[in-house]
């Protein structure tokens, strides 16, 4: 643990801290998290402040579709003292907040098709059962989902799940695979696919519009409503067959996840620790979809920083686009032509050129929030140091479609537990889910494996 | 039969070849029986009887001594190796119903699967016996079958009581409360499964955020129509609002006080009946209006307290799903007209059943032909029927997720949100208009028309006016009119910047032949596309150096030429006649020889093809209305499908007749229904719930000792 530099950060602020009072007029509510530092580097929560803890971790999973040029991706050297490489150039001013990790795999995508096979279970690691509908699986519970499953007693939401696009629609009849497994990444069940909000205002709306939260002084009448769709629901599931039953079990348990959310609302007090922004400070942003790309990233990526700002939900994921997703990219200079269609560089220079420069923006945009979270004061450190973001792709080189060497960014601190601004570099065949099981651990969750995991990277 | 197809089929593998052959022989076989009369029709069944009565004896005589000796001590009883018991099927009779398992057990022997390694395994001998037996099976009557556990060996039914798609819910709720969804507010679109559409129940998913946007909606939706008259304050009168179905305001408004509950119940009743399209238990009313009397007690005004029954109504399963529950007895049994008239129109207009369809149903008239046919045609003539172009034309085209296929503006800066949704609308209108008028289903191949409006006109250079409004304008050249040269799957299968005769013909194959062909190979050569070849070559001049090497020509001989037939149109749909300031070349041979040049001699080759066509789309259809993924059983209703559109010039209400007519459309397979318990209530509510009855127990003794301390300390006070 990086001890050296957690203490720096304290005597930087140290005056600060010591005049606890003066900081309680701010709107970052710091007076929530006043703490002494002992001899022994040891915290202990100074009692005279409102109600406080220490500000929980949060993670995020965020997914790009389509590879990197991989040549122009891993940096040289390891450690802390490796080389960004072109790609990673935007990382350059918060390198160290973020640990880039190379050489891992998901072996259970090696075989399947180029995309689907390694887009469904990017969070599940397990392999993804091969049908054009029936019998859908990604062959277990996305870590996202099963973080969420330990979170969600603290929040109104227990987690986000963010798009851009809609669910592909058809099955791909060459390859025998329903499409949808290229639009999910976070499974509630081996066999539930999450659905995604891919609309600003709807995410907003969850977040800290009145819609459901009770605030409109309809939770009642929600709750009797609620109440009588899942007795209606458990009569009439008996009465269904075997797999009609399961799927109306996802009924019941989306009622039941609503009614949570509205009981939770309606306490007082639901947290142990204030959060820096609250609900009602935040504005909507416009209706719709944004016709820009670049806009409807930006959008999202800022509402996952108010959902964790705001303590709303603990747990995110996000697919900056479905798995083969041409969009159009010519929006970047010296790029003409889809994202897909760049992937497939052939070993075309031109062409990988242009993919190189469709990654590179991908890393500006992780940079970007990565700088906005620093921005954002939380405790005695900031936002992004009780955060876990994880931005990566399913598979290594677009036009290879290989499951391995893939590239993942990990961003913040976890809660001072991880040892950022190092290159990893995996021997290779190192599975993805040893690092998911590491951030298990910091999000509480307490399991020996997760996936096809064979131990714990970090 | 081409020689491409025969590629293609046996790319396929050959089990569909296999569903084709036993299907063609029963088609023959019924076909002679239908034609010839009686006396043939005796030979055939005689035939068959005989067939039949020969393989039971070879199962009692030669296969059963194997099962005995070889099989039994792991596949016997209730504890049978793989669930798979094989004491089942002690004699002939019961071999014969046990259908296409053989097949698998077959398989599993001829691969030396089973008996497992260490058990004592069969001889050639047996083997032979085993396979021979198995590979003269009679052929059965497919058209009057189901897959079941029955037929089908290790058999797992289909999700039937499915959630209604986005767009059925939208189409349900525009036509019970004559409203569309809230802009922004409707939930997610679905995924697609089967034969690729939504209308799969397998993989229909439901998320918390669909059951977000299902209450908000019924809340906001029900408000809006049932509008509190502000004038007269406390008198809880509704205003006019939208028209719900059993909601009459001006009679709600003059029933006496007293009387507000039992008018209130009808109109929840009626109401109910309408969304759940079947009638309301009086027990389902009454729980219903619980909902009611709570409200009242509430706020006493009995106009809002209607408000939340209804809104119950929309959020419950009975209108969310399409319940079709399960009788006591497993089977194939026929549905109930409620449940076939549900089918039937969602099927047709991708919506719930009007009040007609309803009555229908109740009378029990959907179960005579006619009837049932004359509700068919009255519903194709109805303006709901576009559902057909929107739902199942879009997901068919592939051009589901037309909103996101974005040109590049720096290319084509005329390609603006209007004109996409001008594209997009045209398949639609034109779909519908192909089903709607009972046109030729050919005509999506070839038509001498199309349907434009006044803009899209313009933009295929007709003569129109531009403000005029959706209409067929009849084609003279051939250049457009069916559905490869429409503007919208033109633009669809180019890329951003340029055409691709590659994903064109591909799309042709694909999605209008049904013979796809496989994804590239990893590491293909490149198309070279820097300016220096690019400007001295065309595309497909490109093109054709790629498909000089070996590894590349097989699969785009087939596709790259189909695509070369539609080069006059430019990457978004327009026609051209030079790229750059190369002319366009438009000609093509497939490997089958066949030379074209231009869309209409394409689209001419096209419809020589019409077999193929008819075949695919015969099976999207099915596959559409089913819900579910084709198996072997369907293939009877694809072909007596195709037989009858020959026999009626292509008209495409027959397809739709005799889909709705068919065995699987009309009939289910049902297993008798064992409650699986509610995972979520067996482990982790369950847990929690005994967790809670633990901590309360574990207060109340704790309450219970400090009250007896405290009695005790107050008696010891009390004590001089």
């Amino acid at each position: 643990m990086n001890n050296l530099q957690r203490t720096s950060r304290f005597f930087s602020r140290r005056g600060v801290l010591r005049g606890c009072g003066v900081t309680l007029g701010l709107p970052w509510l710091e007076s929530a998290v006043c703490r002494t530092v002992s001899a022994s580097g040891q915290e202990s929560v100074d009692s005279g402040a409102v109600q406080g803890s220490r500000p929980p971790v949060r993670a995020a999973f965020i997914y790009f579709p389509n590879g990197v040029w991989e040549k122009s991706w891993i940096p040289e050297g390891s450690g802390r003292d490796y080389v960004l490489s072109l790609t990673l150039q935007p990382l350059a001013d918060v390198r160290d907040d973020v640990l880039v990790l190379t050489g891992l795999d998901k072996k259970h995508s090696h075989g399947g098709d180029g995309h689907y096979a390694k887009t469904a279970n990017f969070l599940t690691g397990m392999p993804v059962a091969k049908t054009t509908g029936k019998n859908v699986s990604s062959g277990g519970i996305s870590v996202d989902q099963l973080m969420a499953q330990q979170t969600s007693q603290f929040t109104p939401l227990p987690s986000l799940e963010l798009g851009t696009e809609p669910v592909i629609s058809g099955i791909d009849s060459n390859v025998g695979y329903t499409r949808l497994y290229g639009s999910h990444i976070s499974w509630q069940t081996p066999t539930r696919p999450v659905a995604k909000e891919i609309n600003p205002q709807l995410v907003y709306q969850r977040l800290f519009g009145n819609r459901l939260s009770g605030k409109s002084g309809k939770s009642e009448a929600y709750r009797n409503l609620l109440d009588f769709v899942l007795e209606d629901a458990g009569r009439l599931r008996g009465r269904l067959g075997r797999d009609d039953q399961f799927k109306l079990d996802e009924y019941l348990d989306s009622v039941r996840a609503v009614e949570k959310r509205i009981e939770f609302a309606a306490k007082d007090k639901p947290r142990d620790w204030q959060p820096s922004l609250s609900a009602a400070e935040v504005a909507p942003p416009a209706a719709g979809i944004p016709a820009d790309f670049r806009e409807h990233i930006s959008i999202m990526l800022e509402l996952m920083i108010l959902a964790f700002q705001t303590d709303s939900t603990r747990v995110a994921s996000m697919m900056f686009a479905n798995d083969v997703s041409g969009r159009n990219f010519s929006f970047l200079d010296g790029v003409t032509g889809g994202h897909h269609e760049m992937s497939h560089h052939e070993k075309n220079e031109s062409k990988i050129a242009q993919y190189e420069k469709i990654n590179r923006w991908h890393v500006e945009q992780f940079a970007g929030m990565l700088r906005k979270m620093k921005a954002i004061r939380e405790g005695e450190g900031t936002l992004l140091d009780n955060c876990m973001i994880l931005f990566g792709s399913s598979i290594s080189d677009g036009n290879r479609h290989d499951p391995d060497n893939l590239p993942i960014l990990l961003g913040g601190r976890g809660g001072s537990s991880l040892e950022s601004g190092r290159h990893i570099a995996s021997a290779g065949n190192v599975p993805l889910c040893n690092l998911y099981l590491s951030m298990l651990d910091r999000m509480g969750v307490e399991v020996e494996r997760f996936g096809d995991s064979t131990q714990r990277l970090l | 039969m081409n020689a491409i197809r025969k590629h293609v089929l046996l790319q396929q593998g050959q089990r569909r070849g296999a569903v084709k052959r036993v299907s063609a022989s029963v088609i023959r076989c019924l076909c002679l029986w239908l034609v010839s009369g009686l006396t043939i029709a005796g030979v055939c069944a005689d035939e068959h009887e005989k067939k039949v009565e020969r393989w039971k004896q070879d199962f009692e005589q030669k296969v059963l001594p194997i099962i005995e000796s070889r099989c039994l001590s792991c596949h016997r009883g209730e504890k049978s190796e793989g669930e798979f018991d094989l004491s089942r099927f002690p004699n002939g009779n019961a071999a014969v119903d046990a259908g296409d398992a053989w097949d698998r057990v077959a398989k599993r022997i001829r691969l030396n699967e089973m008996p497992p390694q260490g058990s004592p395994g069969l001889n050639d001998e047996q083997k032979g016996d085993f396979q021979r037996w198995v590979d003269t099976r009679p052929s059965q009557d497919l058209c009057k079958q189901l897959a079941s556990e029955e037929t089908q060996s290790w058999y797992r039914g289909y999700v039937m009581s499915r959630r209604l798609t986005q767009l059925e819910y939208r189409n349900a709720i525009r036509d019970l409360t004559g409203m569309g969804l809230p802009a922004g507010d409707e939930p997610p679109v679905d995924g697609a499964g089967g034969e690729g559409f939504d209308t799969v129940g397998d993989s229909l998913f439901t998320s918390t955020i669909h059951l977000e946007s299902y209450l908000s909606i019924a809340d906001r939706l029900i408000d809006e129509a049932l509008p509190l008259e502000a004038t007269v304050p406390g008198a809880g009168l509704l205003k006019t609002g939208k028209p719900l179905p059993g909601l009459e305001v001006e009679r709600w408004n003059s029933v006496a006080a007293e009387h507000r509950g039992v008018e209130a119940a009808k109109v929840v009743e009626s109401f109910a009946r309408r969304a759940w399209r079947r009638p309301v238990l009086v027990e389902e009313t009454t729980r219903l209006m619980t909902l009611y009397d709570r409200t009242l007690a509430r706020t006493q005004s009995p106009s809002v307290a209607l408000r939340e029954p209804l809104k119950a109504v929309l959020v419950s399963p009975h209108f969310l799903f399409v319940v079709e529950t399960e009788p006591g007895e497993s089977g194939v049994l026929r549905l109930t007209p409620h449940q076939l008239a549900t089918r039937l129109s969602l099927f047709l207009w991708s919506s719930i059943p009007d009040e007609e369809l309803l009555t229908a149903a109740d009378m029990g008239l959907l179960y005579d032909e006619g009837q049932y046919r004359s509700q068919i045609r009255r519903m194709l003539s109805d303006p709901r029927a576009r559902a057909l172009g929107e739902n199942f034309g879009l997901q068919w085209l592939g051009l589901r997720n037309f909103e996101g296929v974005k040109p590049d503006l720096q290319v084509y800066p005329e390609y603006t949100a209007d004109l996409a949704r001008d594209l997009a609308d045209e398949a639609v209108n034109f779909v519908t208009l192909v089903f709607r008028e009972n046109r030729p289903l050919t005509d999506l191949i070839s038509a001498n028309y199309v349907v434009v409006n006044g803009r899209l006109a313009q933009y295929y250079g007709l003569n129109l006016a531009e403000d005029a409004t959706w209409q067929t304008v009849s084609i003279a050249d051939g250049r457009r009119g069916g559905v490869t040269t429409m503007a919208s799957v033109l633009t669809s299968s180019s890329y951003p910047r340029r055409t691709s005769p590659v994903l064109r013909g591909r799309w042709i194959l694909d999605e209008l032949l049904g013979t796809p062909v496989p994804p590239p190979p990893p590491n293909v050569p490149a198309l070279e596309e820097t300016s220096a070849v690019a400007d001295s070559q065309t595309l497909r001049q490109r093109l054709e150096v790629h498909r000089q090497k070996p590894e590349c020509a097989s699969c785009h001989n087939r596709m790259d030429p189909l695509g070369f037939g539609l080069e006059n149109f430019d990457g978004i749909g327009r026609w051209r006649e030079s790229e750059g300031s190369l002319p366009i070349d438009s000609a093509g041979q497939l490997p089958s020889g066949e030379t074209f040049s231009g869309p209409e001699q394409l689209k001419a080759v096209l419809l020589k093809r019409s077999d193929e066509f008819l075949q695919h789309f015969a099976r999207k259809l099915l596959g559409f209305a089913l819900g579910r993924e084709l198996n072997k059983f369907d293939a009877c209703v694809v072909e007596s499908g195709v037989k009858r559109l020959k026999e009626n010039g292509f008209q495409s209400h027959v397809l739709i007749e005799e889909i709705a007519l068919s065995y699987p459309f009309q009939y289910r397979y049902y297993k008798k229904s064992e409650p699986v318990p509610d995972p979520a209530r067996s482990r982790g509510a369950r847990f929690l719930e005994a967790l809670q009855r633990l901590s309360q127990k574990a207060d109340e003794v704790r309450k219970k000792a400090e009250a007896e301390k405290a009695s005790q300390s107050q008696k010891l006070e009390n004590t001089p």
